[in-house]
C-alpha cells in the first residue's frame, strides 16, 4: 500500500521537501528514504511530518525500539496534522498495534473537535480494531457537527454489529429496535437517499424476523425509487419465510415466464408447488400450481413457448427437477415416465454442448441404480453412436463424447481389461482427430476433441488401480502429454497432469506442469491440496520450500490487509458487505493450510535451508481451523455411487489432526532452543516445563492419532491423495519416541540434569540405530510414492535432530569458546556427555549414509507406452512429436536425488563439525 | 440454466474452474475485496444448478459529469459453459445496474487479438470506440480497443462517436 496520500493538503515547501521520502518509503528503499528523511530534519528539526516518515522507515528496516521511541515522542505532541497522523497509522499498522492508531486520532480530535477527516479517521481506526460502541459513538459526534447520511449509517451499522455479537437476546433485542427506530425516523423524514441504507434497513428487519415489515417495504414506494425495478425478486425469500405458497408461486411462475432460464426462480416455484400440494384444500379458482399435474403443465408449457432462437436447458432440467422431488416419496414415473429415458432426452437435446454431461450430473444419481445400469448404453446410444463411433463433425464429436461420459457416469464400473480397451479406442479416437481436422484448439480455446483424451486418462487410471501396475498410468500421461501440447489452454488435462506424476511419486515432473497452470493468490489456498501439499511427501525439498514461502506471503499480506477492507465498506456504504467481508478476514485467517503450510515450512528449513535455524511461525494455531480446499476440480467420471459424501469432512479432520501434531513437534523444538539460550538456569525453568508439557501432549496425540487414523483412504483420480498423517502415526519407525526422547535430553541437559540426558542419550542412539533397519527396502515402482512419503518423514528426523544437535552443542561448547578449547578443562561429567552426544551424532550421521544409499536405489520407471506405435498406425499425415513423459519423469527422479544428496552431506558435514571437544583425543 | 446472485467472498474458493482458464487472470485478494466493498451490485456470479461457477462479470461505475459510465473490469465464463449466451446474460446485468446509476455508457477494453470477444461484443451493440496503444503488459504488449456501447441516459450517443486515433495508456481516464 502506498505511504503517500491520496491527497496532499499542502502545495508549498512541505510537501517539496517530503517527496522524496514518500518516493523512496513506496519504492521500498527505506534506507535512502531514512536518509532523506534525516536531510529534511537537519534543516527543519520539527518537521512532524518528516518525522513520522523517518519512524516508518526505522521500523521497516528493522530498527523497531528507534521506531518506536520516535513514535512515542511525536503522540506525546498531541497531534492534529493529517500528513503526520496517517504517515503514524500505517507505522502503527505494519506493527499491529492498531490501538495506538485510536489513541492517536483520540487526542486529535480534542485539538481540533470541528474537523470532520480527523474524525473519520478516528471511527476508521475503531472500525480496525472492531471496538463497535466507540464505532457508533464517533459516527453519531460525526453526525452532529456533519450531518450527511454515511455519518448517520456508520452509527445505525455500528449498533446492528453491537447486536449481532451480543450473547445477551434481550439486549440484542433492545439494540436492534433501536437501530430500526433510526431508520425509521429518517424514513418519515424523508431523508433515505441510497440503496445500500434501504439493504441496511432489511438487514436490521431481518435480523428480527420481521418478515412482514420486510415485505411491506420492498413493495413501498421509497423501496423502488430507492432500488428501482428488483422488487419482485425480493419479495422471494419473504413470502418462503412467511409460508404464502400461493403469492409466491404466482410470483415464480410471472418471473418464470420472462426467464425460462433462471434456476433461482425455479428451485422457489417448486418448494411453493410441493407446499401447496401438502395443503388439503384444493382451490381449483386458483390458477396457482397445486398439484403434479399442474406443475408439469407449466413447464411444458415453457418448453412450448419458448421464444428466443435458442434452445434453453431451463424447463428441461425443471423437469427432471419435478421428477427428482416426486421421487423423494412416491413414484413419478406415472406423471413424467421413467427418469432413465427422461435423462436420455436431456441428453439427445444438448449432447453438442460441454455443458450437457455436467448439468445431468446431478439426476444421475436419483436414478435407481439397477435400472440406471441397466439401460446406461441406452445414453451411449441415443443419437446412433457407440464407442467405437467415428464422428466426422467437431459438433458430433462433442456429442459423442457426452454421450460416452454419460454412460460411463450412469453405468457399473468395468473391469481392468474393460478399461483399458475402452481407453485405447479413445485414444485411437483423439489420434485419428489430428487428420480430420477435428483438432480446433488455439493457444487461448481448447476444443471437444480433448475431451476423448480426458476420459480414456481416467479409464487407463482405474485399470492401473485395478491391477496394481503403474504401466496403464504411464500411458495416461503420455496421452496428456499430446493433447496438452495441442491444447495448451486445458486446464483439466494439467491437473491430471499435475495429479498422475505425483501418484508415480515424480513431484518434480509434476511441478513442469503446475507451473504452466499459473497457480496464485486465492488458487494457493483453495489448490494447496493438488501440488504444495505433495512437494515435500515426494522429496521435492527445495521445490517444496520455495512454493510454501510463496503461500506463507499470502497470507501474510493477507493478515495486513483484511481489516481494511472494512474500512472501504464503510466509506463507500456497502453495509451487507461488511458482515461477509470480516467473516471472510476471519476465515482465511484461520486456515488450516495456512497454519500446516507455515509449520511445515519451518521444519523442512531445518532440513533444506540454507542454516540450520528455526523460524517458528509467528501465528498462533487458530482455535478452529477452517477448510478452504477447492476439491471439485478435477472432473470425476465415475458413478454417483463412488461418490463419497463425507470425503471433504473426513479428509479435513485428517489434515487438521496432522496440523496439531506438526504444531506441537515444533513447539516443542522452539522451547529447546528458548530454554537452552544464555539466561541463568532459574529464568528458563518456565520453558522447560513447558517444554515437557508440549512434547507430552504431541506423545499423548500421537498414539490417539495412530488409533485412529490406521484405514488409509481409497486412492481415487479427483481427489487428494491420503493424508501424509497416515504415514506419519502408522509409520514402524518409532516416531513418537524419537522425538519426545530427543526434545527432552536436550531440554534436560539445559537444565544441567547430565545424568538424566545421559540415559535419554543412550536411548536415542539405539533408536536411531534401530530405525536405520526399518527405513523403506526393495521400493518397488507401485508404491514408490507410498515409500517416498515414509522417506519424506524421516528425512524430516534428520533436519530436526541436526538442530537439536546443535543446540546441545551451543549449550557444551558455545562457539565464544571453542577457539580457547584446550585451555579448557573439562569435568569428566562434561566428557562423559559429550562421549555419549557424539555417539549419537556418529549414529545420527550412519543413518544419513544408509538414507542416502536408499534414494540411490529408488526404482526408475520402464518407459513402455504404445502411444508412439498406435500414433504412426493411425495418423498417416502427422509425425509423432516425440514424448516428454519418458525424459521428465527420469530426469526429475534424477534431480530429486541429487537435491537430496546434496542436502544430506551438507547435513553429515555439518555433523561432524559439531564432535564435541576431546572425545578423540584431539 | 443459471442462478444469478451477487458474488460473495466464498465464492473465490471455487472460481478455479474458471480462473484456471489462461485468459482469465487470478488477481490479488485485495483487488476483488476492494470491488466487492465499492460496487458489490456490479460483480455477479452466474451459477448452474449443481453449485458449479460458470462465470461472473465484474464492474464499476466511475467517471465525472458526461464522463459518468460502466465499466467492464473483467466478464469471463468457464470453457464448460460456453456458447449458452451467458456473457450477454451477465453483460446485460452490468448494463441494467449502469442504467439504473443513470450512466451515460458502459466501457470495457479487450484484446485487438481475442476475436471471440469482440464479435460478441459486437453483437451486443458495442463499438470500437478507439485503440489503445500497448494497454496488455506481455512480450510483446498488446494494444486493446476501447469497446462503448451508449445508456439511455446519452440521448444523442456522443459518447460513442469513435475517436479516430490511437490513444496511450496514460491518456485513457
Amino acid at each position: 500500500m502506498a505511504v503517500r496520500p491520496q491527497h496532499m493538503h499542502d502545495g508549498g515547501i512541505v510537501e517539496r521537501r517530503l517527496r522524496p521520502i514518500y518516493d523512496w518509503l513506496d519504492n521500498g528503499n527505506n534506507k535512502k528514504a531514512l536518509q532523506e528523511a534525516e536531510k529534511v530534519l537537519k534543516k527543519s528539526p520539527n518537521l512532524q511530518a518528516a518525522r513520522a516518515l523517518k519512524a516508518l522507515a526505522l521500523f521497516r528496516l528493522g530498527k523497531k525500539s528507534q521506531a518506536h521511541a520516535l513514535l512515542d515522542e511525536l503522540a506525546a505532541e498531541k497531534l492534529s496534522d493529517d500528513t503526520t497522523l496517517q504517515a503514524m497509522t500505517i507505522s502503527y499498522r505494519e506493527s499491529q498495534q492498531l490501538h495506538k492508531v485510536c489513541e492517536l486520532y483520540e487526542s486529535a480530535v480534542k485539538v481540533e473537535p470541528l474537523n470532520e477527516e480527523l474524525h473519520s479517521h478516528l471511527f476508521m481506526s475503531y472500525v480496525r480494531v472492531g471496538d463497535y460502541r466507540a464505532q457508533q459513538r464517533a459516527a453519531m459526534a460525526l453526525y452532529k457537527f456533519a450531518p450527511k447520511n454515511p455519518y448517520y449509517f456508520w452509527a445505525v451499522m455500528s449498533i446492528i454489529l453491537q447486536a449481532k455479537t451480543s450473547e445477551d437476546a434481550t439486549k440484542k433485542g433492545i439494540l436492534l429496535s433501536l437501530a430500526q427506530r433510526m431508520v425509521d425516523n429518517f424514513i418519515t423524514e424523508n431523508k433515505m437517499e441510497a440503496e445500500q441504507e434501504a439493504r441496511l434497513y432489511i438487514m436490521i428487519l431481518e435480523l428480527q424476523e420481521k418478515w412482514d415489515d420486510i415485505l411491506k417495504f420492498i413493495e413501498s414506494p421509497l423501496y423502488s425509487q430507492l432500488v428501482p425495478g428488483s422488487s419482485a425478486q425480493a419479495c422471494i425469500p419473504y413470502l418462503k419465510k412467511l409460508g404464502q405458497w400461493r403469492r409466491l408461486n404466482l410470483l415464480c411462475k410471472d418471473l418464470l415466464w420472462d426467464n425460462q432460464d433462471r434456476w433461482d426462480y425455479y428451485l422457489p416455484y417448486f418448494d411453493s408447488v410441493f407446499q401447496l400440494m401438502k395443503e388439503s384444500e384444493i382451490n381449483g379458482e386458483s390458477s396457482a400450481d397445486d398439484t403434479a399435474e399442474k406443475c408439469h403443465e407449466f413447464i411444458c408449457q415453457l418448453v412450448e413457448n419458448m421464444t428466443s432462437g435458442r434452445t434453453l436447458r431451463g424447463p428441461y432440467l425443471a423437469r427432471l427437477e419435478l421428477w427428482k422431488r416426486l421421487s423423494k416419496d412416491g413414484d413419478p414415473t406415472s406423471l413424467l415416465g421413467s427418469g432413465v429415458a427422461l435423462c436420455v432426452q436431456y441428453l439427445r437435446v444438448f449432447a453438442d454442448k460441454p455443458c450437457a454431461v455436467p448439468d445431468l450430473r446431478p439426476y444421475l444419481a436419483m436414478l435407481p441404480q439397477k435400472e440406471r445400469e441397466e439401460h446406461s448404453r441406452d445414453f451411449l446410444t441415443c443419437l446412433g453412436f457407440n464407442e467405437k463411433s467415428e464422428p466426422e463433425t467437431t459438433k458430433d464429436v462433442q456429442r459423442h463424447i457426452s454421450c460416452v461420459a454419460a454412460w460411463r457416469l450412469a453405468a457399473a464400473p468395468m473391469s481392468a481389461e474393460e478399461c483399458l480397451e475402452l481407453a485405447n479406442t479413445l485414444r485411437a479416437h483423439y489420434i485419428r482427430s489430428f487428420n480430420k481436422g477435428l483438432l480446433t484448439a488455439t493457444l487461448t480455446e481448447f476444443c471437444s476433441t480433448d475431451g476423448y483424451g480426458i476420459l480414456a486418462a481416467h479409464h487407463y487410471f482405474y485399470a492401473a488401480m485395478q491391477q496394481q501396475s503403474t504401466a496403464p498410468v504411464v500411458e495416461a500421461l503420455c496421452l496428456l502429454e499430446l493433447v496438452l501440447s495441442h491444447s495448451p489452454a486445458n486446464f483439466h488435462v494439467k491437473l491430471l497432469l499435475v495429479h498422475l506424476y505425483h501418484f508415480l511419486g515424480n513431484a518434480i515432473a509434476a511441478d513442469s506442469i503446475y507451473q504452466k497452470l499459473e497457480v496464485k493468490h486465492i488458487q494457493l489456498v483453495s489448490l494447496g491440496w493438488l501440488h504444495a501439499e505433495r512437494l515435500s511427501a515426494a522429496c521435492a525439498l527445495q521445490r517444496a520450500l520455495q512454493l510454501l514461502a510463496n503461500t506463507s506471503s499470502f497470507y501474510t499480506h493477507h493478515a495486513k490487509d483484511s481489516v481494511e477492507h472494512l474500512t472501504y465498506a464503510y466509506k463507500y456504504g456497502t453495509f451487507e458487505k461488511l458482515v461477509e467481508l470480516r467473516a471472510w478476514g476471519s476465515r482465511l485467517e484461520a486456515c488450516a493450510w495456512g497454519a500446516l503450510s507455515a509449520r511445515e515450512r519451518a521444519l523442512l528449513s531445518l532440513l533444506a535451508g540454507p542454516a540450520v535455524l528455526l523460524h517458528a511461525p509467528a501465528m498462533l494455531l487458530p482455535a478452529t481451523p477452517t477448510d478452504n480446499r477447492d476439491l471439485d476440480v478435477i472432473v470425476s467420471f465415475e458413478p454417483p455411487e463412488s461418490h463419497d459424501a463425507n470425503l471433504k469432512e473426513r479428509t479435513y479432520d485428517q489434515e487438521v489432526a496432522y496440523l496439531r501434531l506438526k504444531d506441537a513437534l515444533l513447539s516443542s523444538i522452539a522451547l529447546c532452543i528458548e530454554c537452552s539460550d544464555s539466561r541463568p538456569l532459574e529464568e528458563r525453568r518456565p520453558q522447560y516445563e513447558e517444554l515437557k508439557t508440549c512434547i507430552d501432549a504431541f506423545s499423548e496425540a500421537m498414539k490417539k492419532c495412530k488409533e485412529k487414523y490406521c484405514d488409509i483412504e481409497k486412492i481415487s483420480i479427483t481427489k487428494p491423495y491420503p493424508s501424509r498423517i497416515f504415514a506419519f502415526v502408522n509409520s514402524p519407525i518409532p516416531y513418537r519416541e524419537l522425538y519426545s526422547e530427543s526434545v527432552l535430553m536436550v531440554g534436560e541437559l539445559a537444565m544441567g540434569d547430565t545424568s538424566a540426558a545421559r540415559t535419554r542419550c543412550d536411548l536415542l542412539t539405539t533408536l536411531v540405530n534401530n530405525s536405520t533397519r526399518l527405513l523403506p527396502k526393495d521400493i518397488q515402482l507401485w508404491t514408490l510414492r507410498d515409500s517416498l512419503e515414509t522417506l519424506s518423514h524421516y528425512l524430516e528426523f534428520i533436519g530436526i535432530i541436526n538442530c537439536l544437535l546443535a543446540v546441545c552443542n551451543e549449550l557444551f561448547a558455545p562457539a565464544s569458546t571453542k577457539k580457547s578449547k584446550k585451555k579448557t578443562n573439562r569435568s569428566p561429567d562434561e566428557i562423559k556427555t559429550a562421549e555419549l552426544l557424539n555417539k549419537l551424532n556418529e549414529t545420527v550421521q550412519s543413518s544419513i549414509t544408509y538414507l542416502e544409499e536408499t534414494f540411490e536405489k529408488l526404482p526408475q520407471h520402464k518407459y513402455e507406452s504404445t502411444l508412439e506405435s498406435e500414433f504412426s498406425k493411425l495418423a498417416i499425415d502427422k509425425k509423432f512429436g516425440g514424448c516428454p513423459v519418458e525424459s521428465k519423469l527420469q530426469n526429475g527422479r534424477q534431480e530429486m536425488i541429487t537435491e537430496i544428496q546434496n542436502i544430506l552431506k551438507r547435513k553429515t558435514l555439518f555433523l561432524k563439525t559439531l564432535i564435541n571437544f576431546n572425545s578423540r583425543g584431539a | 440454466m443459471t442462478t444469478i446472485r451477487p458474488f460473495t467472498c466464498e465464492d473465490m474458493l471455487k472460481f478455479n474452474n474458471v480462473n484456471l482458464d489462461p485468459l482469465t487472470e487470478t488477481y490479488g485478494l485485495s483487488f476483488y475485496t476492494q470491488y466487492l466493498a465499492h460496487w458489490p451490485e456490479y460483480f455477479q456470479v452466474a451459477e448452474s444448478p449443481s453449485g458449479e461457477i460458470m462465470g461472473y462479470i465484474m464492474g464499476k461505475a466511475e467517471g465525472h459529469g458526461d464522463n459518468w459510465h460502466g465499466h467492464v473490469t473483467a466478464l469471463t465464463v468457464s470453457p464448460d459453459y460456453r456458447r449458452l449466451g451467458l456473457a450477454a446474460t451477465l453483460m446485460n446485468i452490468l448494463e441494467d445496474v449502469s442504467e439504473k446509476k443513470k450512466a451515460y455508457f458502459v466501457d470495457l477494453f479487450v484484446r485487438v487479438s481475442n476475436k471471440v470477444a469482440i464479435n460478441m461484443y459486437k453483437n451486443l451493440g458495442y463499438i470500437v470506440y478507439r485503440t489503445v496503444l500497448e494497454y496488455y503488459s506481455g512480450d510483446p504488449d498488446e494494444d486493446a480497443y476501447d469497446m462503448r456501447k451508449a445508456c439511455s441516459r446519452d440521448v444523442n450517443k456522443k459518447s460513442v462517436i469513435p475517436v479516430t486515433h490511437p490513444v496511450r495508456p496514460e491518456d485513457v481516464d
